[in-house]
């Protein structure tokens, strides 16, 4: 097992209102490794992307880091002041957004996008950046880069938009790229290159990727491990191939199951009754209580600290406690 | 086949995208359409879930919005339980099948009106087409309503912002049903939802379907849970369907080239490690669309005759199928 290229302790993003706090990551920790896939997967509102947010310090105000250690190749990066993130920030962390026509500016020749991100964080000649772009684009599958360096945002496909979008991310040489949503705007069938493209530039760079996503099926495609996220926590934490086969907490086993089949067609979906609460009415104990078939009088009182089962960590009362 | 209640025939839509007069006189160029639905023919049998599956821009949309009306076909026709909604001659027919049709679209956001409350929404139905005429009756439809689709009855003094995503779209059901429609066309309700919404609601859809006896046009792009919801289904590829099938036919042995790309895509759940085929190229621009077969630059099996000659639907076993490969028995 390698060395965790990131390290996320008891993270905690809050914003204040004049209602009061409002948390919305609820002290999570995870660990990315070096060359991993991890997939981060949650319904809208679980927190997710505020978390990849955090990471990269790119926390709309007044959002902020209420607590909570981010260490990134064993350094905090969580207490920067704003000079030092940039050293970080889409030089040794990357970020790919959702939407590839918000992400790239319409005004600018992709190639001037491209070698400008390469200037910023690499110290090279002008001609030598040119170069470099052509190659990024060669390297994430754009059919005559040398002609296409040229053209505007709005003469690419959407596909083809979001691997520019990547080969942007790629520009600084990151030991980690944040995805979130990478394939969510496109259709499938794009969404399936785009897949086997960041699983090929894991393999062959060695860089980690979180990816933030709400498809399970991408995840299944895509990620080593997944961390389902609930109202702001981690449900559970496990290797892929376990959690899509033996989900062990209520929620994942809900959502694995509500999920309709493509081999099978079943006569009805498994439903988790209700919907994700609104931070302002996160309930008390396990968040996921009034939705759980499963629950007790123990989970509406306390909070469910993580156990070990055989195939996950598992943040459940049904795990571990005395009074299961 | 007698059992049909709708049948659309060779409908076709095109859009002007032409730039403005003055630009073209200018710049010497002609007027511009966009092919968005080409030749499309398709019935759907009473009680049944008739599906429309394919990726943006393949006209499915526009195919649900001329089905219930919302815009007028450029050639072709529809007709519901044999009465023709673009003949003039029939209009006042037609007028009386209007309460029988409804639909449900995709944003639950944007459907619904902010500033009435939720009563005032489901009622305006059964007051437009005056199915009650006392204000008392009417509310309690309204609440019975409400109560069908899972909500509680005094849910209608409330404006839509207080619900959730899935809670609206259950509004937007409950105004569907209030009509008392027999045929419902579905816009992608629930691809604006999360997974597990999205099963409730989809499960809901089912229920009122062996409830009430309706029949549903079912507009997605997302193949599970056509899978999951559909009969039969229509592949739309570009302006074209390029195959319909019974469900299980389809999922379990699909013929047209797009359709098993499609398959290849869809991400592998349950890493059962199904071989993967390469997806290749995207969509095309559908103002300009590849001549002969629309899908013949991306297709593997694509010949000289595939970039000439458009091809026609041919019976391939139970399903109908658009493709001159598997005509000419290249497809295996």
């Amino acid at each position: 097992m390698s060395e965790p290229i990131l390290s996320v302790r008891d993270l905690v993003v809050e914003f204040p209102t004049r209602h009061g706090m409002l948390t919305a990551v609820d002290r999570i920790s995870f660990d990315i490794r070096k060359g991993e896939v991890l997939g981060v997967v949650g319904e809208s509102g679980a927190g997710k992307s505020l978390t990849g947010a955090a990471i990269i310090g790119l926390l709309e105000p007044p959002g902020r880091i209420g607590g909570g250690e981010i260490i990134f190749d064993g350094q905090r990066i969580d207490n920067l002041d704003e000079e030092q993130i940039r050293n970080v920030r889409g030089k040794r962390i990357a970020m790919i957004f959702q939407d590839p026509l918000t992400s790239l500016n319409p005004l600018y020749r992709i190639g001037e996008q491209l070698i400008e991100t390469i200037l910023t964080h690499l110290d090279m000649s002008r001609t030598d950046a040119r170069k470099r772009a052509i190659s990024l684009l060669d390297e994430v599958g754009i059919p005559a880069p040398e002609t296409r360096i040229d053209a505007y945002p709005h003469q690419f496909s959407g596909g083809m938009r979001q691997r520019v979008v990547i080969a942007l991310a790629l520009a600084g040489e990151p030991d980690l790229v944040i995805a979130d949503e990478p394939t969510t705007a496109l259709d499938v069938s794009v969404q399936a290159q785009i897949i086997q493209l960041l699983k090929r530039l894991c393999r062959e760079r060695g860089m980690a990727i979180m990816l933030i996503t709400h498809d399970m099926g991408v995840i299944a495609e895509t990620a080593d491990r997944v961390a389902v996220l609930y109202a702001g926590r981690i449900a559970e934490v496990g290797t892929t191939r376990n959690l899509v086969h033996h989900p062990q907490h209520p929620y994942t086993f809900g959502l694995m199951a509500s999920i309709p089949s493509l081999e099978k067609g079943a006569d009805r979906l498994v439903q988790i009754p209700g919907s994700m609460p609104r931070l302002t009415a996160i309930p008390s104990g396990c968040a996921f209580h009034p939705r759980c078939s499963r629950n007790f009088d123990r989970c509406e009182r306390e909070q469910p600290s993580e156990f070990e089962t055989e195939t996950s960590k598992v943040a459940c009362w049904l795990f571990g406690g005395d009074d299961r | 086949m007698t059992d049909a209640l709708v049948q659309v025939s060779n409908l076709t839509r095109l859009f002007d995208v032409s730039k403005p007069w003055l630009n073209r006189v200018i710049e010497r160029e002609d007027r511009m359409f966009l092919r968005a639905v080409d030749n499309v023919s398709f019935e759907i049998r009473k009680g049944e879930t008739f599906a429309l599956v394919g990726e943006s821009g393949s006209g499915k949309s526009t195919v649900a919005k001329m089905v219930v009306g919302l815009i007028p076909p450029t050639e072709g026709e529809i007709s519901i339980e044999n009465v023709s909604m673009t003949d003039p001659a029939q209009v006042e027919t037609m007028r009386s099948l209007r309460r029988r049709i409804q639909m449900i679209f995709q944003d639950p956001f944007a459907s619904l009106n902010p500033r009435w409350r939720v009563d005032r929404i489901v009622s305006e139905p059964i007051r437009a087409f005056r199915l009650e005429n006392d204000e008392k009756a009417i509310g309690r439809r309204v609440e019975e309503l409400l109560t069908l689709v899972g909500l509680s009855g005094d849910d209608g003094r409330k404006f839509p912002h207080e619900f959730s995503g899935g809670q609206r779209q259950r509004i937007c059901i409950a105004r569907a049903l209030a009509s008392k429609p027999d045929f419902i066309v579905c816009d992608e309700p629930t691809s604006a939802l999360d997974v597990s919404v999205q099963a409730q609601i989809l499960n809901l859809m089912r229920d009122l379907q062996s409830e009430f006896g309706l029949t549903y046009l079912f507009i997605s792009h997302d193949l599970s849970v056509v899978r999951h919801m559909a009969t039969r289904v229509g592949v739309m590829y570009l302006g074209r369907i390029v195959e319909v099938a019974d469900s299980a036919n389809l999922f379990d042995k699909p013929e047209h080239p797009y359709t098993r790309m499609l398959f290849d895509a869809v991400p592998d759940l349950m890493m059962s490690g199904r071989p993967h085929q390469s997806v290749e190229g995207e969509i095309p621009n559908p103002i300009n669309p590849p001549t002969g077969c629309t899908f013949h630059p991306r297709c593997p099996l694509a010949n000289d005759r595939c970039r000439s000659e458009i091809p026609e639907p041919l019976a391939a076993g139970a399903s109908v199928v658009t493709c001159h490969a598997r005509e000419e028995g290249r497809t295996e």
